[in-house]
């Protein structure tokens, strides 16, 4: 398991929180997760699974697919909070969530619940 | 030819001023509004404001007869997406971005798009002789 991002602050600030405790054994690598050397710094290479979930859905895209197409790995999503570029780039092949859809659905599904008590 | 050009900081505004002026036609995406008034003082209606990766924006500007499409922001991520989208999309016969990072050169064409130029290879390829390594 390895984590990056391109702020080193990141990284310090996750452990303050204490999302990333010493129980994580995972590497970090700071970088801008586009950049195929910092990708192959994380060791993309010998990936199995690679998940994009910066704020930025342009950039969740382009690291996917660099991911799924130049390096092959068998397991890649790609968060995408813009509808209709999830929709976009499901069709073409990309495993892609988008958290806008999915929370209104929730919300609907639980409105409906109320209403029908 | 009809061309469109997607980001209109000094490359693009330089780039469709130049395309113009040969005689193409040419629409400049700009997102940023303020930005998207000066370039519209300058070139007059062939400037767009919106966002160039957005399929719904770029029906608006009559892509599908394009005959090429030059994405020229800085940020690559937004390059290869408008592109993608143009390619995919609207079948735009030519697609060409302009990369900041020189490595992407090769990630681009193996991701659908058909030139990619960076800078820094063509100051590179400008050093010559080519200096020893």
């Amino acid at each position: 398991m390895v984590i990056v991002d391109r702020d080193p602050n990141a990284f310090s600030r996750a452990s303050t929180r204490g999302v990333l405790t010493r129980e994580f054994k995972g590497d970090q690598v700071v970088g801008n997760g586009t950049d195929v050397d910092v990708l192959r710094r994380a060791g993309i290479e010998r990936a199995d699974g690679f998940v994009a979930v910066t704020e930025g859905d342009n950039r969740n895209i382009m690291a996917s697919q660099i991911a799924k197409d130049v390096y092959k790995v068998p397991h890649v999503v790609a968060r995408i909070y813009d509808p209709e570029r999830a929709d976009a780039y499901e069709k073409l092949g990309l495993h892609t969530i988008c958290p806008t859809i999915d929370g209104a659905r929730h919300i609907e599904k639980v409105l409906l619940e109320r209403e029908s008590r | 030819m009809y061309v469109i050009v997607v980001g209109g900081g000094t490359v693009g505004y330089y780039l469709s001023r130049d395309l113009v002026e040969r005689g193409h036609e040419v629409t400049l995406i700009e997102k940023d509004a303020r930005r998207a008034d000066w370039l519209e003082t300058q070139l007059g209606s062939i400037v767009m404001r919106g966002d160039g990766c957005e399929v719904r924006f770029l029906a608006q500007t009559g892509i599908e007869r394009a005959d090429a499409i030059i994405a020229v922001t800085a940020d690559d991520e937004d390059n290869l997406i408008a592109l993608q989208m143009a390619k995919r999309h609207f079948r735009v016969k030519k697609t060409i971005a302009r990369v900041n990072n020189p490595t992407n050169v090769e990630i681009f064409k193996t991701l659908g798009v058909d030139e990619a130029v960076s800078a820094t290879d063509v100051l590179l390829a400008a050093l010559e002789p080519p200096l020893a390594t």
